[in-house]
């Protein structure tokens, strides 16, 4: 089985990875500004499939076929994002002859309706948040919007029917801003999923976001795994997930697998999958949605488990019964966290900041996990997400992955652009996070309590070593070209030189 | 050889000169204070520093160059650290940036992107570091912040705009 893989960055070198593992060969896709992109070097063969703005790249369907058909492609790996929860390319591989590593489109569709996918989960006797049952028409009256929200009851949620990342959703306190969050909503969720559906949804207070990883093969056996914690989240983006969760015991993680279980079987799915929740305060848990996808948080499952989840998703494309324990799955073995690492300057406000990488050294050492996908020379581009790899660091308990993690944050040296690692260093060490003591709007509060301070903090003698060091390398350079001078020839430092020079 | 070298915005007066004949051994002043240092380069941006005189304690710091005139882009135990070297010209132009600024200020888009909000109107006071507008670019939506305290003299566009880099979008003054 060829493998074509319709992604780009860290999660299309970790399914190469897998590829390879299991000898298969694999064919990569470039847009115009990632030819000397990571993937495209790590994989058997590349293909060009169009300019950088995804949609006129990795979204291209059409190209991606042709790039499949050119290769002698078998089977395609949508990876997570851009086409990856698209049931008309799941069905465009399946009609031009190939294997789509992921769920029947069918289930994409099913799922991939925000108020479909809560029909399913309630005929499968799984609880959803309250809610509307069905969304508005266009056309619903001002009259009908209220009255809906007032039988839902507020604090609610405005959320887009084809919604995700906290796009084209609003949170609305009460009945006199409910008018004006649904017309923003309505547009978000028009302009990012070309869909202006929304419904509501009752806002939880203080609620945890657990979800429960699955896989399904094509002979109707479901194994869910122990969950996952991704409550914190910064707007509505997780940047920090773990597993398992502080707040699920043995006999609740029982009970949330198999719900999640028999919303999967409800929906005939295949292949990985996840089911997400909103677990309360008081134990009771809500059906939120599902990903029809491989997720970007599925290697802390991975650490726990041991178990590899794009093997699996490849095995049961290839027709493979199941063969897991499913014992195993729910009994986590030590504790994973995984930072997202982004090409962001947290004293900005997080703002991308994208540019050349000069130089990368990724963390490692026992119990360090790195899922990469940049490498030095190589410029962020704008078009994309901005997350430049996975760090995942696991140990036998939370308390020593933390201080693993913090380890290995201080290890990691990204030169040229800003990340999101300094925020990570401070989070780490944050007293509600290091006790457990969060839910989903922790972090945005938290945050927000620090007023913009500074995440590079330095001590006194920090800050003089960094001006010897600086002293240093400036006399280096003014003495380069003296014979005894060991200033290495870098490129680097001379084109930024004479580009000063230039500039006068 | 003297240099005056900002790190994080605090301005240190740095001296550098040998110590001896042994390759890699100088006597570094910061503010007058000054110390025996052994120095490595390390690979084209590592720099590796030890300090005999204090208990032999070291460091390892990575120095890469920044993207505006002597500015360089530190990092140390996972941190970035801006540093400008011998820079008036450049500190100067770093403090345009930080609150601090005076006359009329641009904000501009740092990356080609979309208008999502206008969060100001012409004419409207604001705080230094208030998000003025909120620009969607690289998948996420990004508040840009006002570079300083003063007045909406200029709103250059709307919600939806699609903006190039360096599109100026608000005028402070």
């Amino acid at each position: 089985m060829k493998i074509l893989i319709a992604n780009r960055g860290e999660i299309a070198v970790r399914i190469i990875r897998a590829c390879r593992e299991m000898g298969l060969p694999t064919v990569a896709v470039y847009s115009d500004c990632d030819r000397g992109a990571r993937h495209v070097r790590d994989a058997d063969q590349a293909v060009h499939i169009g300019p950088s703005p995804p949609s006129q790249s990795y979204l291209r369907i059409d190209r991606l076929l042709d790039a499949a058909r050119a290769t002698g492609a078998d089977a395609v790996h949508p990876g997570y994002g851009f086409l990856a929860e698209n049931a008309a390319f799941a069905r465009a591989c399946r009609d031009a002859g190939l294997t789509f590593i992921g769920p029947s489109p069918d289930a994409i569709e099913k799922m991939g309706s925000k108020t479909g996918a809560r029909a399913i989960a309630t005929r499968a006797g799984v609880p959803v948040v309250p809610g509307t049952d069905e969304p508005f028409a266009a056309a619903a009256t001002d009259r009908q919007i209220v009255d809906a929200a007032t039988r839902v009851g507020y604090p609610l949620l405005v959320k887009a029917v084809a919604g995700g990342g906290g796009k084209g959703m609003r949170a609305v306190e009460t009945p006199d801003s409910l008018l004006n969050a649904v017309r923003t909503a309505r547009s978000e969720a028009g302009s990012a999923f070309g869909d202006t559906a929304v419904y509501f949804e009752r806002r939880l207070i203080r609620p945890r976001h657990i979800e429960i990883q699955l896989l399904g093969d094509c002979h109707g056996t479901i194994v869910p795994f122990v969950e996952r914690e991704c409550s914190i989240q910064r707007r509505h983006q997780k940047v920090v997930e773990e597993s398992p969760s502080l707040a699920v015991t043995p006999a609740l993680r029982g009970r949330i697998a198999a719900a999640a279980q028999s919303v999967a079987k409800a929906a005939g799915y295949t292949s990985a999958g996840t089911i997400e929740f909103l677990l309360d305060e008081d134990g009771s848990f809500y059906f939120l949605e599902m990903n029809t996808r491989l997720q970007v948080e599925h290697p802390v499952t991975e650490m726990v488990t041991s178990i590899d989840l794009v093997h699996w998703q490849i095995r049961i494309a290839q027709g493979e019964r199941l063969s897991i324990d499913p014992e195993r799955a729910l009994a986590p073995h030590g504790h994973a966290i995984e930072c997202r690492i982004y090409a962001e300057d947290p004293d900005q406000g997080f703002m991308p900041s994208p540019g050349l990488i000069r130089g990368v050294r990724a963390a490692s050492g026992p119990g360090i996990r790195n899922d990469g996908g940049v490498v030095a020379g190589y410029t962020v581009p704008v078009f994309y997400d901005s997350m430049i790899a996975k760090l995942i660091a696991w140990a036998e308990s939370r308390g020593a992955a933390l201080a693993r993690m913090e380890r290995a944050l201080r290890e990691y040296e990204v030169l040229g652009i800003r990340t999101t690692i300094p925020f990570f260093l401070w989070l780490m060490r944050e007293p509600d996070f290091v006790d457990g003591r969060f839910d989903t709007t922790y972090l945005d509060q938290v945050l927000a309590s620090r007023r913009g301070d500074s995440f590079m903090t330095l001590t006194e003698p920090e800050e003089t070593e960094l001006a010897i060091a600086a002293g240093l390398d400036a006399w280096w350079r003014a003495t380069s070209g003296a014979a005894s001078s060991s200033r290495a020839s870098g490129s680097a430092w001379k084109s930024a030189a004479r580009q000063d020079a230039l500039r006068g | 050889m003297t240099f005056e070298i900002e790190v994080n915005g605090r301005t240190r007066r740095v001296s550098v000169e040998r110590a001896g004949t042994e390759p890699g051994q100088f006597l570094v002043g910061v503010d007058g204070t000054t110390k025996v240092v052994d120095a490595r380069r390390v690979g084209e941006f590592g720099i590796s520093l030890l300090f005999p005189g204090d208990a032999h304690a070291g460091t390892a710091i990575d120095l890469a160059p920044g993207s505006a005139p002597g500015e360089v882009l530190a990092h140390l135990a996972g941190r970035t650290i801006r540093i400008v070297v011998n820079g008036r010209r450049a500190a100067r132009r770093g403090a345009d940036t930080s609150g601090t600024a005076h006359g009329e200020q641009k904000v501009t888009a740092p990356m080609p992107g979309r208008v999502v909000r206008v969060l100001v109107a012409q004419g409207e006071g604001v705080a230094a570091r208030q998000p003025v507008v909120v620009v969607e670019a690289m998948k996420m939506e990004n508040e840009l912040r006002s570079p300083k305290a003063g007045r909406v003299k200029d709103v250059a566009v709307e919600a939806g705009t699609s903006v190039e880099a360096g599109r100026v979008l608000i005028v402070i003054e």
